[in-house]
């Protein structure tokens, strides 16, 4: 899972491969804002994984690892 | 002035103005405090009606700072924490005012500056209501500034008249029993659309439910204070529902006393409009439109189920009652129903111009000759079909991101301000035929070996000094050299092939 999201966050953002790791703190690095977040979470949706948004702390999503472990 | 009126009428009630997190505001409170900041700019500038610049958020007190300039017959620049400080050092100059209202520290110049304690300390200070000051139709009210093309902002003038005139249209549409209830108020006061809050919503008594950016940043928070809003009217960008809509909870359940929901500031797709339906069965959805120099919106429409059916988009409305809509060619000529061209609005809420602008004025707003109104060229690409305005695109290059307006040109002249850029190309990403972010293509002086996330965060972070965080594209996109069309310009087609 960790993988996919990292694969979609790099083509989201643009970034290249081995950039982004499974514990980059995306919104302190400036990778993600929270357009990009629901960006993210739509393509998450289209890969058959729901999250609900009423539901996540920011902190709580912060890394592709903390994500995955919620999406799985 | 309708407004100042209104909150004298509700002042003598108990009804609250505004909420905003814990605190809250009664309307006899804003009275009151607007009072005092109207009494201190006589005392303090006399006559001078130069305009008073306010760099904040969402504060309660910003409201009482807004409306007592009114009360004291001068117009406000409100300049949100959205805008990077060089951007406001360039409005500042540009605007030269008096006095600055600085809630965040910024350090501006003028010739006299409050900070937050200073200000606190004059809207709890003596003021009476004094009618003779207050701004005539004629007076500019407000002035926003916008993305302009050359990089530089610009202000929209806008006068008391033209507020007048604004919610003269708007109100048979957001006429729904209103008068109380809570408004959702989430919307920046540098941007026009918060004018429906302050100017409609207050107008009728409501108050204003108060939400500020780090809330909105925050989808878990969001739904927290929506979940304690009890909102009964809701105006936003089709953008803030579609974030809502990633949850289920957004639905009757959280809003239960919610009797309309506003979308405008960009394309409403059908997609959102249908998850609408679905959440919020009965609950008349409507889109609406307007430029800024058209004082916020000049067209609306209930979206119908049938519309979702139709091969066109959801339409932007019907001209209000006050505004003609008009589509011309590009010799100007007037196309007949069902012909694509640019929006003309005619009507008394057309602004007076931009702020210093002589040839910017002259190329967009113009004078009718057949009702002696003021006029403006919209730019976007409009066709009417039974009173119906189909918006179909721009005719240059501005987009609406997240209801945010930018010219692509601004971004471009900042970003080859970038150490480093030699030329850059920015365009939208398109989702369901709604711009969902920017991609920059970028052409380097020298290669600067670095991988392209770390690239992307040394040119945001310099471009995050001169632009909003809205105007920065998401993605950053190296090229060799840029396909050119033959006019020797970027082919913008050829890139967007291959985002």
């Amino acid at each position: 899972m960790v993988e996919k999201i990292i694969g979609i966050l790099n083509e989201i953002v643009g970034a290249d491969e081995g950039e982004i790791a499974p514990d980059t703190e995306l919104f302190e690095e400036g990778v993600l804002d929270s357009f990009g977040l629901v960006q993210l979470l739509v393509a998450l949706e289209g890969e058959g994984v729901t999250l609900d948004v009423a539901d996540l702390d920011r902190s709580a999503v912060s890394t592709p690892a903390k994500l995955a472990a919620l999406a799985e | 002035m309708f407004i100042l009126e209104s909150l004298s009428n509700y002042a003598k009630t108990d009804r609250t103005a505004l909420i905003y997190g814990a605190d809250s505001l009664s309307f006899a409170e804003l009275e009151r405090q607007s009072n005092a900041f109207a009494a201190y700019l006589l005392k303090t500038f006399g006559a001078d009606r130069t305009p008073v610049l306010l760099y904040g958020h969402k504060e309660l007190s910003i409201p009482a700072v807004l409306f007592g300039c009114l009360k004291a017959g001068r117009g406000y620049v409100p300049v949100d924490t959205t805008f990077p400080p060089e951007r406001v050092r360039q409005i500042a100059e540009e605007v030269q005012p008096k006095l600055i209202v600085d809630l965040y520290g910024l350090g501006l110049a003028a010739e006299t500056v409050l900070d937050g304690a200073a200000l606190r300390q004059i809207l709890d200070g003596p003021g009476e209501a004094c009618r003779e000051t207050w701004i005539r139709p004629e007076d500019v009210a407000y002035m926003l500034f916008t993305s302009g093309s050359t990089g530089k902002p610009k202000g929209v003038q806008i006068t008391a008249a033209n507020i007048a005139a604004f919610r003269q249209g708007v109100a048979p549409w957001f006429d729904l029993d209103l008068d109380g209830g809570v408004f959702l108020n989430e919307i920046s006061y540098s941007f026009d659309v918060s004018v429906c809050a302050l100017y409609y919503a207050l107008s009728r008594g409501m108050t204003l439910y108060t939400v500020d950016k780090q809330t909105l940043n925050d989808p878990k928070r969001l739904f927290a204070a929506l979940r304690e809003s009890d909102i009964d009217f809701w105006v936003s960008t089709p953008s803030l529902a579609e974030i809502c809509v990633q949850s289920e909870q957004f639905c009757r359940a959280l809003l239960p006393k919610v009797r309309g929901f506003v979308f405008c500031g960009e394309v409403l797709t059908k997609k959102l409009c249908g998850q609408m339906f679905e959440r919020f069965p009965s609950v008349p959805v409507l889109n609406a439109y307007g430029p800024t120099e058209a004082t916020v919106l000049v067209t609306a429409a209930q979206v119908l189920p049938a519309m979702l059916k139709d091969s066109r988009p959801v339409p932007i409305g019907y001209a209000f009652e006050n505004v003609e809509a008009r589509i011309v060619d590009r010799e100007g000529k007037t196309l007949s129903a069902g012909e694509a061209g640019e929006l003309l609005l005619i009507g008394d809420s057309v602004s007076p111009g931009y702020f210093k602008r002589p040839e910017l004025n002259e190329k967009a707003f113009f004078l009718d000759e057949a009702t002696g109104k003021r006029g403006y060229h919209t730019g976007d690409l409009c066709l009417i079909d039974q009173g119906l305005i189909y918006y179909l695109g721009r005719l240059d290059g501005q987009v609406k991101l997240n209801g945010f307006r930018v010219e692509l040109e601004d971004v471009e002249n900042n970003l080859t301000r970038v150490e480093n850029v030699a030329r850059a190309a920015v365009l939208p990403v398109l989702t369901d035929g709604k711009v969902t972010a920017l991609t920059a293509f970028l052409l380097l002086e020298a290669p600067d070996g670095l991988p392209s996330l770390q690239r992307s965060k040394k040119i945001k972070a310099a471009l995050a000094k001169t632009l909003p965080s809205y105007m920065i594209p998401r993605k950053f996109v190296v090229v060799d050299a840029f396909p050119l069309n033959t006019n020797g310009k970027v082919d913008k087609k050829a890139l967007a092939a291959t985002l």
